[in-house]
């Protein structure tokens, strides 16, 4: 693509969730919604085959949904309080409806069946924006409207999509796939709490952040899509096997790692709040998700995987220049002693 | 019957509506849409928004619509599908009539319609003047605040434009 035109469209699917982010009128946030949505369709069709089209398709289509909900819940607020502002939502009806939409464009249960499908048809960089920065404005939104979201709704889809996203990765060898349901599973705790304590959801989207970026940063470093082709990097840079290891286990969410905080501070929260077998049962979930991770760790880092011959003399090109892997992968597996300073953010 | 126009236009906007999305060919969904915008421009300007129907008109129907028509003559195929022509699309335009038809019905029949937001049969929809707004119209002085106070709306839909005619030719031109 003409580098002028990819930065203009880049910059605008960073104004678009600024806008979102920053709006106090129901209006600008919905069009920030639509111009983040309509600049981030090319970036998703970087090369031009039938998957990333069929995946943008598809990602325009379930957002587009969403939009709309959002739309009809913002009009049904209107008819009911009068008024524009961002406060929480006056009608029950409304709130709901709000909820489903965000829901929708986060890739909750049971609205997430679109999250594996495109993030697989996409290219790794592309997959990276995708459930990284998008995540960014619909939790805003639900932060700003969260004194008013019905709790059993919101608990229901964290509850489920933490176990969609632990179960359905388990049968996953595609590595964009396992990013995707990871990202349901991490954006099923982050719901989780919302109600009880927004701050946590910003703390856990941080942390989120900053694992997906490494992961992600790592995959396009070795190239790869597979774990196959994941499991040969003990040929072309054995440092990356071990970077690889620590921030899929923070990932899991094993102490003494950065991963963890945000889980234990969720629990701790839950807890406080009286639910027991919530927490357990979220705790349990996350099982799942950590044995996918185990399973890339062995084949990659711990084994060396059985592979033809010819693989074990690869050669490869210039190595690629990754942005700002080092302090990634510090900030993804070294925060924990730092969780005392939680109290600043009150 | 001139109490209830604005409800009897809104019928007939939904009904096009129902029209251009059961999916016949391009070219009778843009004849939906003229229908639709007329109707639609009927409904604004019962409620004293002349300058915004006019707006409909010259804008949606005779610039954007118009442009509509024409790329959609230069790809069009040979037979074009009607409603009648596919049983699937004929299917879908009689199911979004027969639902037009029965919330028509039952808005008409009884005397309170509570569905998201509660009103009282049709005596509800009908426009009723609503007293002195002083000697200028309200719909004008609108349009002057989205160009004095609202300059930041302004910019930001006329970069989503710009973006947009950007997007399309991106994804259109291919490799």
């Amino acid at each position: 693509m003409n580098p002028l035109i990819f930065t203009t469209i880049l910059m605008t699917v960073l104004l678009g969730t600024m806008i979102v982010m920053m709006s106090s009128h129901w209006l600008m946030i919905w069009i920030g919604f639509e111009m983040n949505l309509l600049a981030i369709i090319p970036i998703l069709m970087k090369k031009y085959n039938p998957r990333t089209m069929e995946a943008s398709t598809k990602y325009f289509l379930t957002q587009a949904t969403a939009s709309m909900l959002l739309m009809m819940a913002i009009i049904i607020n209107l008819m009911h309080s009068g008024q524009w502002t961002i406060t929480k939502v006056f009608n029950p009806t409304a709130s709901i409806i709000m909820t489903s939409a965000l829901a929708m464009k986060l890739g909750l249960t049971p609205f997430h069946f679109w999250v594996p499908e495109v993030t697989q048809g996409i290219s790794l960089t592309s997959g990276l924006i995708l459930l990284t920065w998008q995540k960014l404005a619909p939790m805003s939104i639900l932060y700003q409207i969260s004194p008013s979201i019905n709790l059993n709704i919101l608990l229901t889809m964290a509850v489920l999509s933490i176990l969609v996203g632990g179960w359905g990765g388990l049968n996953q060898t595609q590595l964009r796939k396992i990013m995707a349901y990871s990202s349901i599973a991490h954006m099923g705790w982050m719901t989780a709490v919302l109600v009880y304590n927004p701050t946590l959801t910003m703390l856990n989207m941080l942390i989120y952040i900053m694992m997906t970026l490494t992961m992600f940063m790592l995959f396009i470093h070795s190239s790869s899509t597979t774990t196959l082709s994941l499991s040969h990097t003990w040929n072309k840079t054995p440092l990356t096997t071990t970077l690889i290891l620590i921030t899929l286990l923070s990932m899991g969410g094993l102490p003494p790692l950065s991963g963890f905080m945000p889980k234990w501070m969720i629990i701790q929260e839950l807890t406080k709040n009286s639910s027991i077998i919530l927490p357990t049962l979220m705790a349990i979930m996350a099982l799942l998700n950590l044995y996918f991770y185990m399973r890339l760790t062995y084949s990659t880092s711990l084994t060396m995987f059985p592979s033809t011959n010819n693989m074990k003399m690869k050669w490869q090109f210039e190595t690629k220049r990754i942005t700002l892997l080092p302090p990634l992968i510090v900030m993804s597996s070294l925060l924990l002693p730092l969780t005392p300073m939680l109290s600043i953010l009150d | 019957m001139m109490t209830y126009i604005v409800f009897i236009l809104s019928v007939i906007f939904v009904v096009s509506f129902v029209g251009f999305s059961s999916k016949p060919s391009p070219i009778y969904g843009g004849l939906v849409l003229i229908v639709s915008g007329g109707v639609g421009c009927g409904i604004i300007m019962n409620f004293g928004g002349s300058f915004l129907g006019l707006m409909v008109f010259l804008i949606y129907l005779g610039g954007m619509l118009v442009v509509f028509g024409y790329t959609t003559a230069m790809a069009t195929e040979q037979y074009p599908e009607v409603w009648v022509s596919n049983t699937t699309v004929m299917g879908v335009f009689l199911l979004g009539l027969l639902m037009e038809v029965m919330l028509v019905l039952y808005v008409l029949k009884s005397e309170e319609v509570g569905v998201v937001f509660k009103f009282s049969g049709v005596g509800d929809w009908a426009i009723y003047d609503t007293g002195d707004s002083g000697v200028f119209s309200e719909e004008i002085m609108g349009v002057a605040a989205l160009y004095s106070y609202g300059a930041w709306v302004v910019i930001v839909t006329g970069w989503s434009l710009f973006v947009g005619v950007l997007v399309i030719l991106e994804v259109t031109r291919g490799d």
